[in-house]
């Protein structure tokens, strides 16, 4: 099908003329600023080229650990001041985070149950003190409770993400980019973007994450352990 | 013949209400636009505007009154709770000029002496909006007035019938003929009566009275006011010091059974101290709110008043930072029986000059905010729940990371302590492939034909051993074996088995969860 120049036009002096306006088959524009998330192959799929300031991050996990830190840490260090950490499932090993570029010096911690959770989140967002926000909610959280943390992120200049289970993925979420991540071997991850602006990605994102082993051979490692 | 400036300028302020306000704000905040009346002497001698609609009107007794509206609120005067609020009204006014005189009893105003300052503010009117918009969170209506004599300025103030505008007069020929216009009666309240029937009403009428003839029959003080307020007669006012503790009372007119009940009064309180602070150029560095109890509730012996101190990482002079710290904590707080009064105090000030206002936000500003929202945090889930991370070198990996709770004001260390950097050698205490998640305490995991199992999943040991045996000489001795394992969605996992001659007790099993890489 072709389309008739001047519609084409027309619709081009549309976009023009407004950021937030983008075609169905374009990826999103907006004038929202971004953080390259260091993946070259995400940037290319994420509205924007990289992960949105002011706005919810949606990461869905089979389980804790399957690469998200790794996924994240390449973004979080290139950003300037301290890293909410709000409700973590486990103890952040700091060598390991310092070893990925991100000293402990600028990592906050924030424990809590249920609604101070949320509350301690909010507050994080709507301060704006954050470089980034990472939270870890309890699994039950409402629609409304997502609603209220989408409108404090609209204060917090930097990325925020909501790390949640799978189970979310057929919920509704205000959040603007929702992805879903699947381990894919030891140093890969597997993202299916859920949401985002743009057209609809049936592929998923094969990523390379940095290595952790040390010794390349596996074998030796089952050699040794059966001597 | 024009004026030369007047070497003197003063500013009234004038609180009509005073008494009346004062005891609004012992009731809680629904409730002080109900009908309220205040008694002098068993006579309504001010009420508000609810009250006035329904007829109530000063003079009224008890009896008239009730029966007119019977859910009147009744309240007596007192004139320490008055001095409290207009102390308060001193305390604004002290960040304008350091001449700040308090004029009680039947007036209550505040005397200001502005001349030097109206350069610095950029005039008298720029000067009064700062000054009406720093005095509004108080709540008091006020009447000003300005003058070349301070007597002058108070009779300005007072005359004020309508609206809350007094009269500004800049010459002292334009006050002479401003108060001549004035009821005789303003000069001496107390023998407004004997003035009225001798026919003299205006100040102008006054005046034109012979003068020892006046003195025998007024006593020296009418006549004294008169040349003081016509600038013939010079004024010496007392300046007002501010306390060098800050204590103010609130005594609540409902008894409060829970604590959120309790905040509008000590939101007011918290103003008033800023209010002190700020007079002083200091800023708050702790103060404490005495909830003072109802005795003997239910029959039990409760502790006379409830102790809540708040001590802030940085010196603030910000009310409603104060406030959302104090409303954190009265939160959660449970009342041990219903408060009848609050007070607040403070002796400990910090007098370094206040940070700079800027323009755009900086290191220092973002620091400042990064640390009351630490503070913040802290005060509602307490101070241990929020944290940093705190390294240490041993080769157990739950001692290498712990959790510290912040230091608000230290936050972000500004002697940036750089871990050392971790060394390519694997034989060295940290090699990279340390996990980012560590789990605390670690997961045991099922054996099987000495494999490891999670979930019902055999385990595929990637890389390792990497031995850690440590700890001999105290409680928590290590001998383990770690490895790097997968499973077979392809999830890394950080586990050891454990080198210790006895197996754990509850499982058998010698394998351990101990590390997620995230």
């Amino acid at each position: 099908m072709t389309m008739n120049p001047a519609h084409s036009s027309a619709l081009a002096a549309a976009a023009a003329a407004h950021p937030a306006l983008w075609q169905a088959h374009q990826l999103g524009c907006s004038a929202v600023p971004t953080t390259p998330s260091g993946h070259a192959l995400l940037d290319a799929q994420l509205p924007g080229g990289g992960w949105p300031h002011r706005t919810l991050t949606e990461l869905l996990l089979p389980h804790v650990g399957v690469g998200e830190l790794r996924l994240l840490l390449p973004a979080l260090v290139a950003l300037e001041g301290s890293v909410f950490l709000v409700g973590p499932p486990a103890l952040p090993c700091g060598w390991a985070w310092a070893a990925l570029g991100l000293p402990p010096q600028r990592l906050v911690v924030v424990q809590g149950e249920g609604v101070d959770q949320l509350w301690a989140l909010e507050q994080a967002l709507r301060s704006g003190q954050a470089a980034a926000v990472l939270a870890w909610l309890p699994p039950r959280l409402g629609a409304f409770g997502l609603r209220r943390l989408q409108l404090a992120a609209q204060a917090h200049d930097g990325p925020a993400f909501l790390l949640r289970g799978l189970g979310a993925a057929a919920q509704a979420s205000p959040a603007v980019l929702r992805l879903a991540l699947q381990p894919a071997g030891p140093e890969g991850l597997r993202l299916q973007v859920l949401k985002r602006r743009g057209p609809a990605l049936a592929e998923p994102v094969h990523l390379a994450l940095p290595g952790v082993l040390c010794s390349p051979e596996p074998a030796s490692a089952y050699e040794a352990f059966e001597a | 013949m024009a004026c030369p400036a007047p070497a003197q300028q003063w500013l009234a302020l004038h609180l009509p209400w005073l008494p009346l306000e004062a005891l609004a704000a012992t009731l809680p905040p629904q409730q002080r636009s109900e009908p309220l009346a205040l008694f002098e002497a068993h006579r309504v001698a001010l009420v508000n505007a609810a009250a006035a609609a329904r007829g109530v009107a000063p003079g009224h007794n008890r009896a008239t009154a009730l029966a007119l509206v019977p859910a009147l609120w009744c309240g007596q005067a007192d004139v320490a709770r008055e001095l409290q609020a207009l102390q308060s009204v001193a305390h604004v006014a002290l960040r304008f000029t350091p001449m700040v005189a308090l004029v009680v009893q039947a007036r209550p105003t505040v005397l200001l002496e502005v001349q030097a300052s109206l350069r610095y503010f950029g005039g008298l009117t720029a000067l009064l909006q700062r000054l009406l918009a720093e005095l509004q969170p108080l709540g008091w209506l006020m009447r000003e007035a300005t003058a070349p004599t301070a007597e002058g300025a108070l009779l300005l103030a007072c005359s004020g019938r309508h609206g809350g505008i007094g009269a500004h007069s800049s010459s002292l020929a334009e006050l002479r003929r401003l108060l001549d216009t004035l009821p005789a009666a303003l000069l001496a309240p107390a023998q407004a009566q004997a003035l009225h029937a001798m026919g003299l009403r205006s100040v102008a009428e006054l005046r034109a009275q012979p003068r020892d003839g006046l003195t025998r029959r007024f006593g020296e003080l009418l006549l004294a006011r008169l040349d003081q307020a016509r600038g013939h007669r010079p004024d010496v006012r007392q300046p007002y010091v501010p306390a060098p503790v800050f204590e103010s009372n609130l005594e609540l007119y409902t008894r409060a059974d829970h604590a959120e009940q309790l905040m509008h009064g000590a939101a007011l309180l918290l103003e008033r101290l800023v209010a002190w602070a700020r007079a002083q150029q200091a800023r708050v560095a702790r103060f404490v709110l005495l909830l003072r109890h109802e005795q003997r509730h239910r029959g039990q012996a409760v502790p006379e008043a409830t102790e809540l101190p708040i001590a802030l990482a940085q010196p603030s002079d910000d009310a409603a930072h104060l406030q959302g710290l104090l409303r954190e904590r009265l939160q959660r707080l449970q009342l041990a029986a219903p408060t009848l009064a609050l007070s607040l105090h403070c002796h400990e000030l910090v007098r370094t000059p206040a940070p700079n206002g800027e323009l755009f936000p900086s290191r220092a500003t973002q620091h400042e905010g990064l640390a009351r929202l630490i503070e913040r945090l802290q005060a509602r889930l307490g101070p241990q729940q929020v944290c940093r991370l705190d390294l240490a070198e041993d080769h157990r990996p739950e001692r290498a990371t712990r959790l510290v709770p912040i230091e608000p004001a230290r936050w972000p260390p500004v002697q940036t302590l750089q871990p050392p950097a971790l060394p390519e050698d694997p034989d060295e205490p940290f090699p990279c492939g340390r996990p980012l998640w560590l789990l605390h305490p670690p997961q045991p995991l099922r054996e099987q034909d000495l494999h490891p199992w999670l979930g019902g999943q055999e385990l595929l040991l990637l890389a390792g051993p990497e031995r850690i045996e440590t700890g001999w000489w105290d409680e928590a001795p290590a001998l383990r074996d770690y490895y790097v394992a997968a499973t077979p969605e392809g999830a890394l996992l950080w586990i050891y088995r454990d080198r210790r001659t006895a197996p754990a007790p509850t499982s058998g099993s010698r394998w351990w969860l101990q590390g997620r890489y995230g």
